[in-house]
């Protein structure tokens, strides 16, 4: 499992996070970045993390204990 | 065959992500990223911005905290600039004396601020480094007077910051409008109404032909062709940045790699970062990731100004909205999108990207997606 967190002051909406892990991330009503699922198997939030021109979202793999 | 080691001149964004995406990428031979400022990878674009107002704090501009490096088994080296390559021996010879081998090298040594042809006495600033903006910093204090010379996105951001922190502050720009080349002149008007609506002197199609100082070699004034000096006691002189180039050799040479500012790519946050996050992928022999539009945005006088797309091939610029929120659409010749700024409308970023990314889009097609309905017109 994957634990993801977009640090929001890093955040300029850029939204290609939105467009790789759609089930994962939206673009909020003010532009940026917001977590729909804190925990996921989906393994786009990689990308979704390396494509940040920001380097906004974290991804943290976890034991899926 | 994969390198043994890898070295990045340049400890910039671009050689920070550069050495980050081969740890990323499952890369484990050894890592050295080298650069001769003293203070770990940190936030350039703050340094115009927060660090300069005081909201943000040295610590709070690292890309990184302080132990990443360490535990990603990136061998840091702070102050220690490459000053020197062999690329037959394949050898660097650091500021220190030290001498290192490699197998592949990265050039992400970035790129110097230009500075005007004259002798610049005390109180001339660029601004590029943490120590450029610790010492502006320190004369931006209510009351004094600056003078901003060159109309870019580095000057406009310390204008900005320091008509807000309540100093005299002139813009002295050499174009008929700021941001004439890079946005075009109906954006380039929008953003000199704003200026002056927020206490800025803008001073257009002005030629800098000295600086005045006094007996102490102070700086005491900004001379302009025609006669008039801008009195100030501090100037910033904004005029763009030329690559450090000195250790790129004149061919290109096996196992070499650049990325970031010292190639040129436009002097923006996020190409050093795609750049150097390419340059790792080609280093471990993968295949390149998509790519994206580039992205630039500046803070400027309660503007939030973001920049998708590239304005070089721009023949077209249609703008929707008033000098406190507006979008600008670049066109070229055949009528594609091929840019867009958007000015305080963070929620429309995303899907003007996409519309970049997602292949031209015809007239007729872009008449079906209007903008907002202008809330005032402009041109």
């Amino acid at each position: 499992m994957y634990r993801i967190e977009i640090d929001r002051s890093l955040c300029s909406g850029f939204g290609i996070c939105a467009e790789l892990a759609p089930e994962v991330i939206a673009v909020g009503p003010d532009g940026l970045a917001v977590i729909r699922v804190g925990l996921t198997d989906d393994p786009a939030v990689l990308e979704a993390a390396e494509s940040c021109p920001m380097a906004a979202i974290t991804v943290v793999a976890e034991n899926a204990a | 065959m994969l390198p043994r080691t890898v070295l990045v001149a340049g400890a910039g964004l671009a050689g920070a992500r550069t050495t980050e995406t081969l740890r990323a990428e499952g890369f484990e031979g050894r890592v050295i990223l080298a650069g001769d400022e003293p203070t770990a990878p940190y936030e350039r674009p703050a340094l115009s911005k927060g660090y300069l107002t005081g909201l943000k704090a040295e610590d709070e501009l690292l890309l990184r905290p302080a132990r990443f490096w360490k535990d990603a088994g990136i061998d840091l080296r702070l102050g220690q600039r490459v000053d020197s390559v062999d690329t037959s021996r394949r050898t660097a010879v650091l500021s220190t004396g030290e001498e290192l081998a490699w197998d592949a090298l990265v050039v992400a040594t970035g790129a110097r601020p230009r500075s005007l042809p004259f002798r610049a006495p005390r109180g001339v600033h660029t601004l590029r480094t943490l120590a450029d903006a610790t010492a502006l910093r320190a004369t931006l204090v209510p009351g004094a007077r600056l003078a901003v010379v060159g109309g870019g996105f580095v000057g406009a951001e310390v204008a900005s910051t320091a008509a807000a922190l309540g100093l005299d502050v002139t813009m002295i720009e050499a174009l008929a409008v700021p941001f004439e080349r890079t946005l075009g002149p109906a954006v380039g008007r929008l953003l000199a109404e704003r200026y002056r609506s927020r206490g800025v002197d803008v001073r257009v199609g002005a030629t800098v032909t000295g600086f005045r100082e006094d007996g102490s070699g102070s700086l005491t004034g900004v001379e302009l062709a025609g006669g008039d000096v801008v009195c100030c006691d501090t100037a910033l002189v904004g005029i763009g940045t030329a690559p450090t180039r000195d250790l790129l050799p004149e061919r290109p040479s096996d196992r070499l790699y650049a990325c970031g500012d010292v190639t040129a790519s436009g002097g923006h946050w996020a190409s050093a970062a795609a750049g150097g996050a390419a340059v790792a992928r080609r280093i471990l022999g993968l295949p390149p990731a998509p790519a994206q539009p580039s992205f630039f945005w500046s803070d400027q006088f309660g503007l939030r100004l973001q920049l998708v797309g590239e304005t070089t091939r721009a023949t077209d610029v249609r703008v929707d909205g008033c000098a406190d929120t507006f979008v600008a659409r670049y066109h070229d010749v055949r009528g594609r999108l091929v840019a867009a700024l958007a000015a305080n409308r963070p929620a429309e970023v995303a899907r003007l990207r996409t519309e970049l990314a997602h292949g031209p889009k015809t007239e007729a097609e872009r008449r079906q997606d209007r903008l907002v309905p202008a809330a005032c017109a402009f041109l």
